[in-house]
């Protein structure tokens, strides 16, 4: 977009003269208790302004996506509050509450309409009529379907906002989806999973599109692939311990002190898609792995159902109790059958002959 | 008489609502209600109650650990283990980490906002706002070059017509009171409280992998090994850097944080005989000192009825029960008495107005809270109450500092009752915590030096070795203040989980008999000079700092 | 080939019929082979004991699983060529042995079941497959399958950049989500060895019981038939 463009475009739209304009701006310096020097600017200022906007949509969330957001190193978020974009609404953050907050939300969805970014936390409930997440009275379906309706692109922030994530696992009591599925048909959609979403991901979705344009190349769950294009296992630092067969088998003996596989203690890497490795967490810090605990697959659709229990391989059989295993039930059941068929044949072979002799005259083609 | 609602309440966790009813200037009914609800203590049936506490964790993300330290500790007070020295040290550096950062972040981007007015900020004076800066503390960032530059920030800002997350908002309101030079110097360390939070968030990252959302809890101990001879342990190498952390910390709290609480305070010392609430205080204490089953706490645990300082009653946790007579739940046995955690039930119940809505039914149930009782008493738990019960129970460092702080403003301790109370509690726990935290690190070199290495109580790790049937209570102190886990487990299986949260004490409904909550009940009386600016009601509950998918859950 | 009167056994037949062609053969050694190697190479990556030493010279879990994806290579072709027999072959080999779907076959279906349920003494005659293993054959078949397509899910992912076994990413949402795929893979292994134990004991049953040489069919292509004039002695 060029330095004026949007702006002469939207003011000669709506039928607004420049010398109109540059009086708002001075009514506005006025009502901001601006210094004279800002006001002079201001106008120009505008016109220059091309920062996208923002809004940060909170539903059936527990915030850490936000939390994670305010941990954010490159840029950081008063970097990117202050200087990069426009954050016009935000529950956890903003100055505004109540009425305020709502009239501030209404207003960008109408003045930036087919415009703004829609960024998802949580997901949104299809129970109760709405009610199991409401704000300002109104329901988190029909906040999402005006605000994702009318934005350039959505975000879904987290494996709750992405994939369901918590509020959806077994038994989902709240009818719980993702934002994908509440609003079907969204304009680009990008699914931000992980519980949650690494800031560094979320900044670098963000830089991702100010710096190139356009919105990154996505995997089959919608998530960017520079993020999730590559499994933790692929990346992670104790993987020549995998390969090698050097696992830890007890939380605190050498294996585990020394780093080895979090394997057998039902690490879900090979099954998880996420950049944990590279990035790392809080300023590339740590990661989890890297402080002696199994991934949790937190990144995948459906991880509190599909990855758990979290430290076992893999889950067991149902019908056969949290604690069942399958090699123990796979081994019992191929035993079982084994036998039956065995018992069964013999049974079978042996009164076939009984029956035989029985029959007396013919023996000749049962037996030899 | 004017009946306001606010909705969303912003600058907090979640989704509160409050409804008031107005007149004189004055709120004279309030109700508190939070709307959204995932249901995970249902979520959470059926489970390993290994897995349990990272399902809990997700409660929230802004007091992350807190759920996670809870479920662990009933689940291991289920079923018998005992964490070693090394866990119980990490966890209380996890738990004082989490309390300094989250109190930090309440007050610079939480409540801030209510007293510093930004705009106002725009005509400061960064020479006088530098010499306001360094007559309060000596701290280096309080040149004119850096207030300059901060408020050209600011104009810069501004001046793009784009206010962002701070458009809309209550500049000019009557009630704010400081100074351009002290709301300058207020935004400058807002700035630099963000920046404070994310490195001082770190030690969660080596001690957890990553905040939020740590990832190194086990019932029984925890996942990160200590070893001062491997590189991917704990060793020499990480105790230096927590001390470095922690030391960056307790410089922070002393010389930012202590002194800006204290000159916003002395503007607005009227809000000392403000938002005094239930007047009943309960804190489970934390900070396990020994190892054990009845551990000595660092700060105490105990009840305060009725503002009455003069005794500390013990905690009985028989005595907790939740009703749900103004709450979007049925209970089996009827809605009019309470039901202990053990005999909890999560069944949910929504008969409100259809959304959307203009009002709640506020006469029959108005909220996805409960309403937790002590012996039938709503209780205020958190910071204040934390710090009522150590001053009171005559904590060696709790007492000289509230009573210092009590002397620099000028006020009795019959302040703390209220919502600037609230505030000065959460600062003088901040800095007693982040004192205290050098102590855990210098005991976690000790037992390095023992070649200490166990973090966790494996005997106890397999199922197979727990009772059949068993329950278990896991008591911790939030940010926010008492949590309680309670879990029963069947054949490894959990069968019944329940939550009862400080968010919950404070937020939750009107009970049974009617009683208001903390926070209905220290809304009644908070002046408010706009009707339509609800910018007092804001000073008052974030005063408690909300956390509603906790309080929920 | 449908004419079911070609189908019924001569009455005087004598002994060595040609049932099971060469590629009928190879393909069950070569399938019977993979995955005895896939199902030991599999329950040690499922369930992998610590190796000691260093990391530099061990590499278990590594050959392990290099083994297992080459015996994946000659299960698939195995199985591939097999079904593909299904369609070139002799009518033994054909697919309608193991549905009863001809009327034929369902008579002889319900025949062996008699037997079975010892409703019947004389073991119903069938030149190739008895009906009702050809069923257990489906299942056989059906968990092959089921393997090859959770194992190609599981690959996809590790497969080289630009390998074209990347394309059965596709598979992976189908199954439930890697995790899922996993879990059913070696559940998988499971239902197969009991199905496989199963055609085994059952094999040899009726190789006692009919003394067919069932067995060295397997081995040699042909059977022996003996007359037993089926069907006289049903008193089912
Ligand atoms: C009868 C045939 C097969 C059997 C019995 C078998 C058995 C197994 C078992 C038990 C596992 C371990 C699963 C776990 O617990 O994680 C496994 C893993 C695997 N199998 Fe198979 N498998 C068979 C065929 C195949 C085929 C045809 C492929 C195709 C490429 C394949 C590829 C894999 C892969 C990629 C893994 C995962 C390795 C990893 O996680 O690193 N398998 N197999
Ligand atoms: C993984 C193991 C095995 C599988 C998947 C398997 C599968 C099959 C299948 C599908 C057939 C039907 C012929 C065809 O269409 O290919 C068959 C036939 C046969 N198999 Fe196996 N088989 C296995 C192991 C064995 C073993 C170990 C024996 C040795 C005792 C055996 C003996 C036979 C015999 C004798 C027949 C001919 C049955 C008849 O004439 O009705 N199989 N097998
Ligand atoms: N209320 C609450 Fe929490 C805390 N602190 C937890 O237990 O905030 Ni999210
Ligand atoms: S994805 Fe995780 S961190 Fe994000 S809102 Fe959901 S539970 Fe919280
Ligand atoms: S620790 Fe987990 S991700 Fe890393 S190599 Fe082992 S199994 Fe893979
Ligand atoms: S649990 Fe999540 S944070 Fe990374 S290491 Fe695993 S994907
Ligand atoms: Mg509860």
């Amino acid at each position: 977009m060029t330095e004026q463009g949007w702006l002469e475009r939207e003011l000669k739209a709506h039928g607004v003269s420049r010398r109109e304009f540059v009086k708002f701006c001075a009514t506005m310096a006025a009502i901001l208790a601006l210094p004279q020097t800002v006001a002079e600017n201001l106008a120009e200022a505008i016109e220059k302004a091309d920062k996208p906007t923002l809004i940060w949509l909170e539903f059936q969330d527990c915030a850490g996506n936000t939390e994670s957001f305010l941990r954010a190193s490159r840029p950081t978020v008063a970097e990117i509050i202050l200087e990069k974009v426009s954050l016009d609404y935000h529950e956890t953050v903003m100055a505004a509450a109540g009425h305020q907050a709502e009239a501030a939300l209404s207003k960008t969805v109408k003045d930036y309409a087919g415009k703004y970014i829609a960024m998802v936390e949580g997901s949104i409930p299809t129970g109760a009529d709405g009610a199991y997440c409401t704000i300002g009275g109104k329901s988190a379906l029909q906040i999402a379907r005006e605000v994702c309706g009318a934005a350039a692109a959505t975000v879904a922030v987290g494996t709750c906002a992405a994939f369901g994530g918590i509020p959806a696992a077994r038994p989902n009591p709240t009818g719980a989806v993702a934002v994908g599925d509440a609003v079907p048909g969204i304009k680009n959609l990008i699914n931000l999973s992980a519980c949650p979403a690494n800031a560094e991901n979320i900044t670098a979705l963000l830089v991702y599109y100010l710096t190139m344009k356009q919105w990154p190349p996505l995997d089959q769950y919608r998530r960017p692939l520079f993020a999730y294009g590559k499994l933790i296992h692929d990346n992670c630092e104790r993987r020549a311990y995998f390969d090698a067969g050097q696992y830890v088998e007890a939380w605190g003996d050498e294996a585990h002190r020394h780093g080895r596989c979090l394997y057998k203690l039902g690490c879900k890497g090979p099954v998880t898609f996420q950049n944990c490795p590279v990035i790392q967490w809080n300023q590339g810090t740590n990661w989890p792995i890297g402080c002696g605990h199994p991934c949790l697959g937190c990144a995948e659709p459906n991880f509190w159902d599909r990855m758990t229990p979290f430290y076992r391989h893999l889950e067991g059989v149902p019908g056969f109790g949290l604690g069942s295993n399958v090699d123990r039930v796979g081994i019992g059941l191929a035993a079982g059958v084994a036998g039956a068929f065995a018992i069964h044949g013999v049974a079978r072979v042996v009164s076939a002959r009984r029956a035989a002799r029985a029959d007396g005259e013919k023996p000749e083609g049962e037996s030899q | 008489m004017t009946h306001i609602v606010v909705d969303p309440v912003t600058r907090i966790e979640g989704h509160l609502r409050i409804e008031a009813e107005v007149d004189g200037g004055q709120v004279r009914e309030a109700w508190s209600s939070s709307t959204m609800f995932r249901g995970i203590e249902i979520i959470l049936k059926g489970r390993d109650p290994r897995d349990a506490w990272a399902f809990t964790q997700r409660i929230c993300g802004v007091c992350t650990t807190v759920h996670a330290i809870a479920s662990i500790r009933a689940v291991e007070n289920a079923i018998g283990a005992q964490p070693p020295p090394n866990a119980r040290l990490l966890r209380n550096l996890i738990i004082g980490a989490q309390c300094v950062h989250d109190h930090v972040i309440h007050f610079y981007h939480l409540h801030a906002l209510d007293w510093v007015d930004i705009v106002s900020a725009l005509s400061a004076d960064p020479a006088k706002t530098a010499s306001l800066a360094q007559s309060i503390s000596d701290w280096p960032l309080s040149s004119r070059a850096y207030f300059t530059e901060v408020r050209d920030r600011l104009k810069g800002f501004v001046a793009t017509g784009r206010l962002g997350p701070f458009a809309n908002a209550y500049w000019g309101h009557p009630a704010y009171r400081l100074p351009p030079e002290a709301n300058l110097m207020a935004v400058g360390h807002y700035l630099q409280a963000l920046d404070f939070q994310r490195q001082f968030i770190r030690l969660h990252a080596v001690l957890g992998g990553k905040n939020p959302h740590l990832q190194s809890f086990l019932v029984g101990g925890m996942a990160t090994p200590v070893d001062p001879d491997s590189q991917n342990s704990i060793n020499a190498g990480t105790l230096a850097e927590l001390s470095k952390l922690v030391a960056d910390a307790r410089d922070f709290v002393a010389r930012v944080y202590i002194p800006d609480l204290l000159a916003i305070a002395s503007f607005y010392k009227d809000w000392a005989s403000t938002g005094s609430g239930v007047g009943s205080y309960l804190a489970y204490g934390e900070y396990p000192e020994g190892d054990g089953a009845q551990p000595a706490l660092f700060l105490p645990r105990g009840i305060i009825r009725q503002r009455d300082l003069s005794k500390v009653e013990p905690m009985n946790q028989e005595k907790i029960s939740e009703y749900v007579k103004h709450s979007w739940y049925n209970y089996a046995s009827g809605d009019d008495h309470g039901l202990h955690p053990f005999k909890g039930e999560t069944v949910p119940n929504y008969i409100g107005p259809k959304p959307p809505y203009e009002r709640l039914y506020l006469d029959r149930k108005y909220s996805w809270l409960k309403s937790p009782r002590y012996d039938g008493e709503p209780m205020e738990v958190g910071p204040l109450a934390r710090m009522l019960v150590a001053y009171a129970s005559g904590h060696p460092r709790v007492k000289p500092l509230v009573d210092k702080a009590l002397a620099t403003l000028g006020v009795g301790p019959q302040a703390l009752f209220s919502t600037l109370g609230r505030m000065a509690a959460r600062a003088i726990e901040t800095q007693v915590v982040a004192e205290k935290m050098q102590d855990w690190v210098d005991e976690m070199g000790e037992n390095m030096a023992r070649r200490d290495y166990r973090i966790c109580d494996n005997s106890k790790w397999e199922p197979s070795t727990w009772p059949a049937e068993c329950w278990g209570a896991g008591f911790h102190e939030a940010p926010r203040g008492a949590l309680g886990h309670w879990v029963h487990i069947k054949d490894g299986t959990i069968i019944n989980y329940q939550c009862v949260v400080p968010s919950t004490w404070n937020a939750g409904p009107r009970d049974a008999a009617a009683k208001r909550g903390p926070y209905e009940q220290a809304l009644i009386g908070t002046p408010v000079a706009k009707e339509d600016q609800p910018l007092e009601i804001l000073r008052t509950v974030h005063s408690f700092d909300p956390c509603m998918a906790c309080g929920v859950h | 080939m449908n004419d079911a009167s070609a189908r019924r056994l001569p009455e005087s037949a004598p002994g060595r019929v040609y049932v099971w062609e060469l590629p009928v053969r190879v393909t069950h050694w070569a399938i019977f082979l993979s995955v005895v190697v896939l199902c030991v190479t599999g329950t040690y990556i499922g369930r992998p004991f610590s190796a000691g030493g260093a990391t530099t010279d061990r590499f278990v879990m590594g050959i392990m699983k290099v083994v297992h994806f080459y015996a994946a290579i000659v299960f698939d072709v195995a199985l591939a060529a097999r079904i593909g027999w299904m369609f070139f072959g002799n009518r033994y080999a054909c697919w309608d042995q193991f549905i009863p779907l001809t009327r034929e076959r369902w008579r002889g279906f319900v025949k062996t079941t008699k037997f079975y349920c010892f409703l019947r003494h004389s073991f119903p005659e069938t030149i190739g497959l008895n009906p009702m293993l050809g069923l257990l054959f489906v299942g056989i078949f059906a968990l092959e399958l089921l393997m090859a397509a959770t194992g190609f899910a599981l690959y996809s992912v590790l497969a080289p950049i630009g390998s074209p076994m990347r394309v059965f990413r596709f598979l992976v949402p189908i199954l439930g989500g890697l995790q899922d795929a996993r879990w059913t893979h070696h559940v998988g292994m499971w239902l197969l060895i009991t199905l496989v134990l199963a055609h085994i004991i059952a094999v040899v049953v009726i190789s006692v019981a009919q003394r067919s040489d069932m067995i060295g069919s397997i081995f040699s292509g042909y059977k022996l038939i003996v007359d037993r004039q089926d069907g006289e002695r049903d008193n089912g």
